[in-house]
């Protein structure tokens, strides 16, 4: 492979050479940075298109024709400079990095920007950092990264939903997902899968990614409108780079782990556990009564008596259903790219096939990505370009994606009575399962199959021409088209399928959006001081989503599992939904001397979503800075190298909610007699409008000490008003609710980000960075003065709205309930607090009050970087504080198996309540009598009983590696090689006795996250 | 070189031109699953497909699904609850809110709306309509109007014939607005506040009088649609409930005289059980395909069952959550009787039976939930599949025993008696000889055998301002007339919302 690369390379340079006539010159080009020479450096004569490459050794050599005295040299990544040879045939250059280009511009809407004309709050994540992680969609990456910016993973499912809040949580029932951009294509991060969970971003190798900028004050965000309310993630994806092709290739593989198995009872011990709860509350014949829980009781255990039947359970055998069900998985990545050009045409082309298993077999996830982009200059004024992706993703489903499905190993595995063999002795799977999770997982997990396959394009054409050397025009075009295809079978020799004889259940869901952007850009500078740019837009936007469906059963043996082999027909559906969206917008930028800067931007946006009144809303901003470190007081200030204050205001609007919310319409339903009916479905609000978002956004931008700590600073006041309600409509007017803009919502925050170069001495090096944010959600007003949402009281004013688990789905409020007061040391029976703070074992509404949320306040990252001679090592942390979830999964497993016959905690057995005197929080077991609660008194996981505080740091990434210096792996043809071992999610600080306080959704029956370890290499040539 | 830049510039236009093109173009997106609600009632079709949806709201839980029957005789002293699935059984104990649900408030709210609508549009006309399809709208949303706000009148508000007048200011009866609601207008700004029970009983009746002479000129055929029958049936009731003797008498009369339902005797009415259309139905809500099956949980079949079918007891069913009490047993001489050996095998059993032909209605369940019980079989998986029988709204031997019952209040004793004998002969019983409030009181009785499982009896107590005998589940179970528990609450909500409206007594 190395061979034919360099034979392609050889190729090359001896085309390059063929043209060369008139008089020679040769030289060596060397980087300033470490001295080395610089392969595939480009060297052109100035004024012709006469030029060649480097070679292996940094020498060129070049025919120069008569008159030419200068050539150009130039890199990716440095300064290019420029040489008068004179008479010279031998010319030597250094090219220097080039820190400007590196560190500099910042992509902001429409357009990019020196960072020290950024006046808005815009953090900027480099795509290098995120390289060579094993995620499958950049979201999840963020994690960390970027102050403001507070990343989740809904679940452990390769590929799944990630949750992503960009300075919290601004809308209740309209969604609360950010703006992306892909190469200038609009998307947004809803699955739409029905088996498992996907994720629209995985569309993209996080590979291919330049850098990310977050746009996350409505200033900033203002210029997209309508749809920039919960912030504005904008991807930059890699493009070519003039010079010779240079190949880069990418592999590492690994595995996956569980983060870890619940420390669950065996059979012996559960058995005396129940047999103790039924001593305790007095039940008669405890033993008997235990063994019959567990469905073993002997038909003679009359005769057998107490102890007979101690010895049947004390003795029973032990299975870990946790280890069978799960356990560690496959990873890994292959990826190959080019990307070189002349001064005409660049190029960029990459391909990578990526693998992950998740902890619960079979579920995994499967991508293969082609990327192309190509810039070709047709002449001084036009330039065109192009941008293709293709994906295809791969999954095999889950059971479900959650819930107390008995077939569900998510939820079985750590929940199953454990006396329960999983095979027979003969190696067959044990069918009979005791207790009410009475499926083997194992054969249901092995017998059961279902995939969901995602083909995805998103691409764009563009053309910039220039129509003016100060003003140019630029046309977009793109496209985002995603088809899901799935399958699901339910197999007939599992409990799910045996009654019906096989379920296969299939779906198909496609969406197609198609943008179109049009730009004016203008610049001009008065007097060299007074420097002034404009933009002038109109955008297009649709988006048409459709489905069909299916499902049959009665199938004719197991071999058979698609739909169409199914005897009768279940259901058929289908579905079509899409909306357009049509915009203006304008910004302009004045700057005097770079010292003072302000900006302004409108948007005028249409969209199909909302009431024929409301169809428009206009969406300004108003930013200014000040770059005081420009001063002439500071100028030449060794100790403040940059300092800048900022401030914004803008508006910006969410139009997240139904493509037909706003509209009074009739709906099929209501068929009777063999007749088709249709009803009304919702009630026409004219009125209907966006939910703006205005934020005012105060910051500084500071760099130390020539550099060496930079970093921002960042305090906003972020109102969401109109906020989008169901308001309850009597039901005598014959409808139920009605959305309509009432309520005002709060997100109040200090953000900080800094990054330090701790040691910079003797070829080592050591950085930080550092993110910090806080942020105070709190509802503002709800509507006709209410204190609460009628239906659901967790949703307050004064109070958090929590965060929605997937797109799509609403707030679910802060936990209101009555607080648990830990058990009665007399008697440990359970208490909480009445209204008036007095102990009570059966708390009444009226009790109620409110426990925060599961929206973290507090959360971050904090990375270290050391690098000595080649050797670099990373380890980076992510934290969160402050959120309080429900975690359904410890609930089931909290009731210490009293309620249902299911598996606790050994923890949770050590800790219960068994003699007076005995201080906990775990009540005292009472077997199921009284169905597992005491008599009189609420449930044991009732109220804040079963809250979990979901705090952690967590070792996200731990990384060594060794770049081999160049003049190692020269002689092997290579311009680059590094080797690498990489550790995800290693370590984990957490007070948390579920899986993992990293998730979203009930915590019922999803599959945990999971860590991974790599190792990988990385070669250029 | 030249033509290149040809083409760019061609290119450069287009993109200039594509700018401009969609950018000023429409935005508007229309669903394609649904039309909008001006365009919904302009066509026949759309008519006809929105009558059908409130036909269909009668199918729900809260309706005729289960609720009108099954709470209701939970709520009265017919049955007792199992615990199979722990259904009814705060209904059948009383508890307060335990009675007729929010969603039967909401369910018929919403199709008396969907009505509205339809009456609105016929008034202003359908284009492309004939005169026989606007009557037979009009004749149709006239009888179902009339239907859901007697059953929401009958529940919410005390009946005519007994008023309980606790000292305070009267409740009254229950709103009822009679113009469609379909703008945010009306949605938000219409609070709509009690009528008068006579005012409701009025508009009842002048609703059904007019669906009559509707249904007379286009009907459609077929007992799961309104027809003169059903309306005269209906109308027999409502003036039975109102205290319009006479009038009961005269409607009752005119319902046996239409040719819709057929009063069965000795075992074809046993029969009737089992077919699936009813053949004494005036009126009865359709089950059509299993998809409209109400299931496992709630259906009337699991809810007075465990039987999946009759061919073979063993086989599990629905719950088996409400059966008979001794008084229901006593009526027919019920009582477990055990066929051959072995006593597990639930197809060895049945029941013992009196000459009553109605005890044909009753045999064991199966072991399949719990005990074997005696259980009503009314609702057994006629249609062909499981939870999903269609529900007899009005049976023409009701029309007999109104029509009794309303002249033994008129005075003709005589005739009311022979009525009832005559009915009694189609069940299998002797005549008897009685005078005076005995024949009365005979004529309930007759009623309750009748009806029992059917929803009734909790009514007929009302109407005679009687309280629930209920001992037989303990000593505390009586409701006299006079406890707010015979009435049920109105969701809060609706209070909460409508300043108008005021809430029951005691709640």
């Amino acid at each position: 492979m190395r061979k034919i690369l360099l034979l392609g390379l050889a190729f090359l340079m001896a085309s390059a050479s063929v043209f060369a006539q008139g008089r020679v010159v040769t030289g060596t080009v060397t980087s300033g940075e470490d001295g080395l020479p610089i392969p595939g450096a480009s060297v052109v004569v100035k004024g012709t298109t006469l030029g060649t490459a480097t070679d292996l050794d940094g020498n060129f050599s070049l025919s120069v024709p008569q008159g030419s005295n200068i050539l150009v040299f130039s890199f990716v990544g440095t300064e290019t400079q420029e040489a008068n040879i004179g008479n010279r045939s031998q010319v030597n250059v250094v090219l220097q990095p080039d820190v400007r280009s590196l560190e500099e511009v910042v992509v902001t809407g429409y357009g990019s920007q020196p960072k020290r004309e950024v006046t808005g709050a815009v953090s900027s994540v480099k795509g290098d950092v995120i390289e060579n992680l094993p995620m499958q969609s950049f979201d999840r990456a963020l994690q960390g990264r970027a102050a403001g910016v507070q990343v989740r993973s809904s679940n452990g499912l390769p590929g799944g939903a990630v949750n992503i809040r960009i300075r919290g949580v601004g809308s209740i029932t309209a969604g609360n997902e950010p703006l992306f951009i892909v190469d200038g294509v609009q998307l947004n991060n809803q699955g739409n899968a029905s088996f498992t969970q996907d994720n629209p971003l995985a569309f993209l190798n996080p590979n291919d990614i330049e850098s990310m900028e977050i746009l996350k004050d409505a200033a900033s965000a203002a210029i997209y409108g309508s749809q920039a309310a919960n912030g504005v993630v904008i991807i930059t994806t890699r493009k070519g780079k003039q010079g010779k092709a240079r190949f880069e290739f990418n592999a590492f593989a690994g595995e996956t782990q569980p983060m870890k198995y619940l420390d669950v009872l065996g059979g012996p011990e559960w058995y005396s556990m129940r047999r103790d709860g039924l001593i305790q509350a007095g039940v008669g014949n405890p033993q008997a009564n235990s063994l019959n829980a567990m469905g073993i009781l002997p038909a003679n255990w009359q005769e057998l008596g107490a102890e007979g039947l101690d010895a049947i359970g004390l003795g029973l055998p032990s299975y870990d259903w946790q280890r069978e069900a799960m356990g560690s998985g496959r990873l890994q990545t292959y990826e190959l790219n080019v990307s070189g050009g002349d001064e005409k045409t660049t190029f960029f082309i990459s391909g990578a096939y990526n693998y992950q298993e998740s902890s619960f077999r079979p579920v995994d996830f499967e991508r293969g990505t082609f990327r192309t982009s190509l810039t070709h200059k047709a002449n001084d004024r036009l330039t065109l370009e192009t941008n293709i992706n293709l994906s295809t993703i791969s999954q095999n489903t889950p059971f479900g994606i959650d819930g107390s499905s008995l077939g569900s190993p998510a939820f079985s595995s750590s929940t199953v009575l454990p006396h329960n063999a999983i095979y027979n002795e003969d190696g067959s799977f044990n069918t009979t399962i005791r207790g009410v999770l009475n499926q083997n997982i194992v054969l249901v997990n092995e017998y059961n199959s279902g995939t969901t396959n995602t083909n995805a394009i998103v691409g764009n054409v563009a053309a910039n021409y220039k129509i003016l050397d100060n003003l140019t025009y630029r046309g977009l075009a793109g496209i985002d088209y995603r088809m899901i295809t799935e399958n699901r079978y339910r197999d007939p020799r599992t409990p799910d399928g045996q009654g019906v004889r096989g379920r296969a259940t299939a779906a198909n869901d496609w969406r197609t959006r198609f943008i179109t952007t049009h730009t004016l850009n203008w610049n001009k500078t008065y007097n060299n001081v007074h420097n002034l740019t404009g933009l002038f837009g109109v955008e297009f936007n649709s988006e048409v989503r459709q489905g069909l469906n299916g499902e049959s059963i009665g199938f004719p043996t197991f071999q058979f599992r698609y739909i169409d082999s199914g005897a009768t027909p279940q259901f058929v559906g289908g579905f079509w939904t899409g909306y357009k969206r049509q915009s203006l917008f304008a910004s302009a930028n004045y700057n005097y001397k770079e010292k003072y800067l302000f900006t302004a931007t409108a948007r005028y946006d249409g969209s199909s979503r909302f009431g024929a009144n409301t169809q428009y809303g206009v969406f300004p901003s108003v930013r200014a800075g000040w770059n005081v470190a420009m001063e002439d007081f500071l100028k030449d200030s060794d100790k403040i190298t940059d300092l800048k204050l900022r401030a914004s205001w803008g508006r910006s609007g969410n139009d997240q909610i139904g493509n037909f919310a706003a509209r009074g319409l009739y709906g099929a339903g209501g068929n009777y007699s063999g007749n088709a009916g249709i009803r009304p479905t919702s009630l026409a609000n004219l009125d209907l409008g966006w939910e703006t978002n205005q934020t005012i956004n105060l910051g500084v931008d500071f760099g130390f000490f020539n550099n060496r700590v930079t970093g921002s600073v960042d305090v906003f006041d972020q109102r969401t008003k109109d906020l989008i309600l169901n308001q309850p409509i009597l039901w005598t007017n014959g409808f139920g609710t009605i959305a309509n803009n009432v309520g005002e919502l709060m997100n109040k925050g200090i953000e900080f980000e800094v990054s330090t170069v701790n040691i910079d001495k003797g070829g080592f090096q050591w950085r930080t960075s550092f993110n910090f944010t806080y942020i105070r959600n709190e509802v503002v007003s709800l509507y006709d003065g209410l204190d609460a949402l009628p239906a659901n009281p967790g949703i307050a004013v004064g109070q958090s709205v929590g965060n929605p688990p997937f797109p799509g789905s609403q707030a679910p409020g802060s936990h209101f309930l009555a607080e648990y007061a830990g058990v009665n040391p007399a008697t440990g029976r359970p208490m909480w607090f009445d209204a008036n703070g007095n102990r009570t074992y059966q708390p009444i509404a009226s009790d109620r009050t409110y426990f925060g949320s599961n929206l973290a306040p507090y959360y971050g990252g904090l990375s270290n970087t050391f690098k000595y001679k080649g050797f670099e090592f990373t380890a980076f942390f992510t934290y969160e504080y402050g959120a309080v979830v429900s975690d359904g999964q410890y609930g089931f497993i909290r009731e210490a198996g009293t309620r249902l016959a299911l598996n606790t905690l050994t923890e949770i057995v050590d800790r219960q309540w068994t003699t007076p005197g005995d201080m906990t929080d775990i009540p005292r077991n009472v077997g199921n009598s009284n169905g597992g609660n005491e008599i009189r008194s609420q449930g044991r996981n009732f109220g804040t009983a079963a809250l979990l505080n979901a705090d952690f740091i967590r070792l996200a990434q731990l990384q060594l590696g060794y770049t081999f210096s160049s003049s190692t792996i020269r002689n092997l043809g290579l311009t680059r090689a590094r080797v690498y071992a990489n550790a995800m999610n290693l370590w984990t600080y957490a007070d948390y006795p579920g899986y993992d306080p990293e998730f979203t959704g009930t915590g019922t029956g999803q599959v945990p996250i999971t860590k991974s370890y790599q190792v990988g290499i990385q070669l250029g040539f | 070189m030249k033509k290149k830049n040809y083409i760019y510039k061609y290119a450069f236009t287009i993109l200039l031109g594509l700018s401009i093109g969609v950018t000023s173009c429409d935005i508007n997106v229309d669903p394609r699953q649904s039309i909008d609600s001006s365009s919904a009632l302009t066509s026949p079709e759309g008519v006809d497909a929105a009558v059908n949806s409130v036909y269909a709201r009668l199918r729900a839980v809260s309706n005729y699904g289960r609720d009108l029957l099954a709470v209701s005789d939970a709520l009265a002293d017919v049955g007792r609850t199992t615990s199979n699935s722990g259904r009814l059984i705060q209904e059948n104990n009383n508890q307060p809110n335990a009675h007729f649900s929010a969603a039967f408030w909401q369910n018929s709210y919403a199709a008396i709306n969907e009505a509205n609508l339809i009456l609105d549009a016929v008034e202003l006309g359908v284009s492309g309509a004939s005169s026989t399809q606007l009557a037979l709208w009009e004749g149709e949303m006239k009888f179902l109007r009339a239907l859901y706000y007697f059953d929401l009148v009958k529940a919410y508000a005390y009946i005519p014939t007994a008023i309980y007048q606790p000292g305070i200011v009267d409740e009254g009866g229950i709103p009822m607005p009679l113009e469609g609601s379909i703008t945010s207008d009306i949605a938000f700004n219409r609070n709509s506040s009690r009528l008068t029970i006579q005012e409701n009983y009025d508009q009842i009746v002048t609703d059904l009088n007019q669906a009559i002479t509707a249904l007379g000129t286009a009907n459609r055929g077929g007992t799961q649609y309104a027809s003169v029958g059903a309306a005269q049936g209906l109308l027999a009731r409502v003036l039975l409930y109102r205290g319009d003797w006479q009038g009961a008498v005269t409607a009752s009369t005119a319902a046996l005289a239409s040719q819709t339902g057929t009063v069965l005797e000795g075992m074809s009415y046993v029969d009737g059980w089992r077919a699936t259309i009813h053949p004494e139905a005036m009126f009865e809500v359709r089950f059509q395909i299993a998809a409209e099956a109400i299931g496992v949980n709630e259906s009337l079949q699991t809810t007075f069952t465990a039987l999946l079918s009759l061919g073979n007891k063993n086989s599990q069913g629905g719950w088996g959550d409400f059966i008979p009490n001794q008084t229901v047993l006593n009526f027919f001489g019920l009582a477990p009787l055990q066929l051959a050996e072995p006593a597990n095998d639930n197809n060895n059993w049945d029941v013992t039976r009196n000459d009553d032909v109605r005890a044909f209605l009753y045999t064991t369940g199966n072991t399949a939930r719990g005990t074997r019980n005696i259980e009503c079989i009314k609702f057994l998986s006629k249609a062909g599949f499981v939870y999903g029988d269609n529900v007899p709204v009005i049976r023409k031997s009701e029309m007999h025993l109104i029509r009794a019952e309303a002249n033994y209040h008129l005075g003709n004793v005589g005739a009311a008696l022979t009525e009832l004998n005559d009915f009694k002969e189609l069940r299998g019983l002797d005549a008897v000889t009685l005078t005076g409030e005995a024949v009365l009181e005979e004529i309930l009785l007759e009623r309750f055998k009748e009806f029992a499982f059917e929803g009734h009896r909790f009514f007929d107590l009302k109407r005679y301002g009687r309280g629930l005998v209920k001992t037989y589940l303990g000593p505390n179970n009586n409701v006299p007339f006079d406890d707010f528990r015979i009435i049920p609450q109105i969701p809060q909500r609706e209070v909460d919302g409508n300043p108008n409206l005021n809430q029951n007594r005691g709640y």
